[in-house]
C-alpha cells in the first residue's frame, strides 16, 4: 500500500540514496514543471500520501514553495539550503567535511550521511562530529558497486569503532540512532525501502517512477504519466516473498535497494554481493553493540535478540537449499 | 521390475548428470538448414568462434574452481551447425586437453564432448578423424524428427527442400560408431499429426531412444492439445500391444510425470550451464544469446577476459520454482514434469526478467499427462502390476 510520495524538484535535487543526481545546473529548466509538481500534490492529497520534496541547492520560486506547503510533507535538503529550510532533513555528503565548519550549528535534526567508498576510512570520524548535534544519522554508502573485500574489511573496523563512541553516549537522555548500528535493534522483521510498493516517485520530468535512482539511471524505464492507476509490470517482484535471498534473510535493517539490485544483477529481486555483505557486516556490529548494551544493563533488555549467525551472504543459504514450497506459502 | 516384463521406456540419464558442468561452444551461428520450428532466429555468417577465443574462455573456466568446482565437464559444442566448424572444434578440444593435463586438473580424467548436429556432414572426413580421434569421450546427437514428411516439414534447406534423404543416409554409420544415440525430436503445431508415426519410424532406422518435446515457444492453436493427447494415446496403444517398452524409449512416457510439485527446485538449469560466443562473452545458456531471441536483448554474465560478474549469476543460482510461478501452478495437481525454458521465459515476459513463468504450455503439459497415466495405467493392467509409484522428486529437466 502506498505511504507517501517522493517529489523530485530539480534535476539537480540532493539525491538522499545510492544513486548520484545531476550536480548542480544553472536556472530553472531543470526544475518540475508547475503543472506537473500540482499534479503530484494533488495525487498525494488524493491518496492520503505524505510527500518528501527532494530540494536543489538553489532557491525555488514562490509559486514552489506555496504548492509544497499544501500538503503534508518533509524537506530533504543539501547542506547548501540548510539555512533556508532549519527543519528539513539534511544531506550531507562526505565531500562536505572539509569545508563544514557550520556543523556546530546542527541542533538535534535528521542528518543522512551519504559517504563515498574513497572516505570510507573517515567513518567513524565523521559520524563522531554528527552524532552529538544529531537526533538520528542515516547513513548511506554510495559507489556500493564498488565494493571488494577491502572496503567490507574497513567497514567492519570502522563500525565498531563507531559502535564505541555511540555506546559512550548512550547513557544520555536521547542517544542518537544510527541507522546501520540501531535499526536492527529494534526490528523484528524486514523494513526495507519499499520503493513501487510503500512509495512512488515524482520526477523532473513530471512522470512517475519506482524511485529517483530509476529517473537517474535508467530513465527510460518510466511508470509514465501521474495517474491513479500505476502499471508496474510483474509488480511481485518488488514483494519480499518473491526475492528468494531475502525473505529468508533477517538483516532487516537492509535497504534492499531494487535500483542496485536492477543494476548490478539484472533482477528487481536478486540482491548483489556487495548489499548483502555490507548488509551483514552492519547486521554483526548491531549484534555486538547489542550485546554492550546488555552488558551494561539500563533500558537495554528490551533489545530484540539477534542470533550469531555463520554466513555473511544469505546468498549461500539459498544455494545450499532452497525454500519448501510449504515455507513460501506461509509468507 | 521384473526381467521378464522389463519396462525401457523411460530414456537413460545422460553422462554425470548433476555433477558435471556443461559449457556449451557456440562455434558458429550459421547452419546448412533453416528450420522452421528453431529458436535461433538470427542465423549468420559472421558469428564464427575464432581459436583464441575458445582458449581464453578455456583458460578461464580451468582457473575459477571457486566459481566453477563440478568434477567433471561436458563440452557442448552447438551452432548453427557445429561440424561446419570441427577444423576448429578439434583444436579446442587438443588445447582443452593438454591444459587440463597440465594444470592437473581433475577435469582431465572427467570429460565429454557432446554435440547436436543436423548430421548433413557426419561422414566427411574430418569429421570421421575428429570421431576417431575421442571416440572414448564423445556423445553425438543427430536430429532425425521423424518420417520424412515429418522431417521435411520443418527441417528445410534455404530453398525450402527438406533434408530426411541426407540425414538419414548417415544414420546406419552413426549408430554404428554409437549404438546407445539418441535422437531428440521437436514438436511444434503442424507436427502434431505426425508425432505417433514418427516415433515408430525413428526405433525403426534403429534408434532406441528418443527424446521429444514440444518447443517453448506460444506456437499453439486452439485444439493442438487434443490432436497432441489422441497422438500419444494411439502411440501408446502400438507401444503396449507390440510390447516396444521392452526394447525402446520415448521421453513422452515417464513415471515421474503429473505429480504435484514435491520440491522447490528450477526446471532449466541455465546458469548453471554456460554458453560461450564468438567474442568470448559467457551466457546461463545458448538461448540466451541475442540470435536466440526475438524480444530482448542478449543477457550477458561477463567474458572471458574479464571473467565472470557474479552478481548476475546469482539471480539464476537462486531461482526456484515458486518465485516465478503463479499461483495455479505452485498447487497445480498434475505439475511434476511441466517444463519451462528460462530463455524462453526471458523473451516474453512483460518485463526483462527470469522470474515470469511463461504458461501457456499448460494445455499441452495436461494432455501429455492424460496420456501418461493412460500409457502407465493401461500397460500396468497388461502386466498385472502398479507401475505408478509416486516420484520422490522433480529435478531439472532437458530442453
Amino acid at each position: 500500500m502506498l505511504k507517501y510520495l517522493l517529489v523530485v524538484l530539480s534535476e539537480s535535487s540532493t539525491s538522499f540514496c545510492h544513486y548520484e543526481s545531476k550536480p548542480g545546473k544553472g536556472p530553472a529548466k531543470d526544475l518540475i514543471p508547475l503543472k506537473s509538481l500540482e499534479n503530484a500534490v494533488i495525487f498525494a492529497l488524493k491518496n492520503n500520501l505524505k510527500v518528501n520534496f527532494l530540494y536543489p541547492a538553489r532557491k525555488l520560486g514562490q509559486a514552489y514553495e506555496d504548492l509544497i506547503e499544501g500538503v503534508d510533507h518533509v524537506k530533504i535538503v543539501p547542506f547548501a539550503a540548510r539555512a533556508r529550510y532549519p527543519e528539513a532533513i539534511l544531506v550531507i555528503e562526505s565531500s562536505d567535511f572539509p569545508v563544514a565548519v557550520e556543523l556546530r550549528t546542527l541542533r538535534g535534526g535528521n542528518i543522512i550521511l551519504r559517504l563515498r567508498r574513497t572516505d570510507l576510512p573517515k567513518l567513524s570520524a565523521c559520524l563522531g562530529r554528527l552524532l552529538p548535534r544529531a537526533k538520528r544519522v542515516n547513513l548511506v554508502l554510495t559507489d556500493v558497486e564498488k565494493y571488494g573485500p577491502g572496503e567490507f574489511t574497513e567497514y567492519r573496523r570502522q563500525l565498531e569503532k563507531v559502535s564505541t563512541r555511540l555506546q559512550a553516549m548512550s547513557a544520555g537522555k536521547e542517544p542518537p540512532e544510527l541507522n546501520v548500528l540501531t535499526d536492527r535493534l529494534v526490528l523484528g522483521k524486514m523494513n526495507n525501502c519499499d520503493a513501487g510498493l510503500s512509495h512512488l516517485t515524482v520526477a523532473p520530468n513530471g512522470r512517475f517512477y519506482l524511485c529517483p535512482a530509476f529517473f537517474y539511471g535508467s530513465p527510460d524505464e518510466t511508470l509514465g504519466e501521474i495517474r491513479n492507476d500505476v502499471p508496474i509490470g510483474n509488480r511481485q517482484l518488488l514483494e519480499l516473498k518473491y526475492a528468494p535471498i531475502c525473505r529468508i534473510c533477517d538483516a532487516y535493517h537492509c535497504r534492499r535497494c531494487v535500483f542496485l539490485n536492477r543494476t548490478l544483477t539484472l533482477e528487481l529481486n536478486t540482491p548483489s554481493y556487495q548489499q548483502c555483505q555490507l548488509s551483514h557486516i552492519e547486521r554483526e556490529a548491531s549484534r555486538l553493540y547489542s550485546q554492550k548494551l546488555k552488558a551494561a544493563g539500563g533500558s537495554a533488555a528490551a533489545l530484540v535478540d539477534i542470533p550469531e549467525i555463520a554466513y555473511d551472504d544469505p546468498f549461500d543459504v539459498v544455494v545450499a537449499n532452497k525454500q519448501s514450497i510449504a515455507e513460501f506459502k506461509k509468507l | 521390475m521384473s526381467k521378464n516384463n522389463p519396462v525401457k521406456i523411460e530414456p537413460n540419464r545422460s553422462w554425470e548428470e548433476n555433477r558435471s558442468k556443461n559449457v556449451t561452444f557456440v562455434v558458429t551461428e550459421d547452419c546448412q538448414l533453416r528450420c522452421r520450428y528453431c529458436y535461433m532466429v538470427g542465423k549468420n555468417k559472421a558469428g564464427r568462434l575464432k581459436l583464441d577465443i575458445a582458449e581464453k574462455a578455456i583458460d578461464y573456466l580451468l582457473g575459477q574452481r571457486e566459481l566453477v568446482p563440478e568434477s567433471s565437464v561436458v563440452w557442448d559444442f552447438i551452432g548453427g551447425e557445429p561440424f561446419l566448424e570441427i577444423d576448429l572444434i578439434d583444436r579446442i578440444c587438443d588445447y582443452f586437453k593438454i591444459r587440463a593435463y597440465e594444470l592437473s586438473h581433475p577435469w582431465f580424467d572427467s570429460y565429454r564432448f557432446s554435440f547436436s548436429t543436423n548430421g548433413l556432414l557426419y561422414n566427411d572426413d574430418r569429421v570421421q578423424k575428429f570421431i576417431a580421434k575421442n571416440a572414448s569421450h564423445l556423445s553425438i546427437q543427430i536430429t532425425v524428427d521423424g518420417t520424412r514428411a515429418k522431417h521435411n516439414l520443418q527441417r528445410v534447406y534455404p530453398n525450402g527442400q527438406g533434408s530426411y534423404d541426407d540425414v538419414v543416409r548417415n544414420i546406419p554409420r552413426w549408430l554404428e560408431q554409437f549404438p546407445k544415440s539418441s535422437t531428440k525430436v521437436t514438436i511444434s503445431s503442424d507436427d502434431i499429426p505426425h508425432i505417433k508415426e514418427s516415433v515408430l519410424h525413428l526405433w525403426g532406422l534403429g534408434i532406441k531412444e528418443v527424446n521429444i518435446n514440444v518447443v517453448f515457444e506460444d506456437v499453439w492453436k486452439p485444439g493442438d492439445d487434443e490432436r497432441f493427447e489422441d497422438q500419444l494415446v494411439s502411440l501408446a496403444d502400438e507401444i503396449i500391444a507390440k510390447k516396444l517398452y521392452e526394447t525402446y524409449s520415448c521421453s513422452f512416457f515417464s513415471k515421474m510425470l503429473g505429480y504435484p510439485y514435491r520440491d522447490n527446485n528450477n526446471w532449466c538449469g541455465a546458469g548453471k550451464m554456460l554458453a560461450v560466443d564468438h567474442l568470448g562473452n559467457f551466457y546461463p545458456c545458448v538461448r540466451f544469446l541475442g540470435f536466440s531471441l526475438q524480444n530482448r536483448a542478449a543477457l550477458v554474465l561477463g567474458n572471458c577476459f574479464d571473467g565472470i560478474d557474479r552478481n548476475r549469476l546469482r539471480s539464476f543460482l537462486t531461482l526456484d520454482m515458486v518465485s516465478q510461478s503463479p499461483a495455479e501452478c505452485i498447487d497445480c495437481d498434475v505439475a511434476m514434469g511441466c517444463a519451462w525454458c528460462q530463455g524462453a521465459n526471458y523473451d516474453c515476459a512483460d518485463t526483462a526478467t527470469i522470474f515470469q513463468r511463461a504458461t501457456y504450455l499448460c494445455k499441452m503439459h495436461k494432455a501429455r499427462v492424460r496420456a501418461n497415466n493412460y500409457f502407465w495405467n493401461k500397460l500396468g493392467r497388461r502386466l498385472g502390476k502398479d507401475l505408478r509409484a509416486e516420484s520422490s522428486g522433480d529435478g531439472p529437466g532437458s530442453c
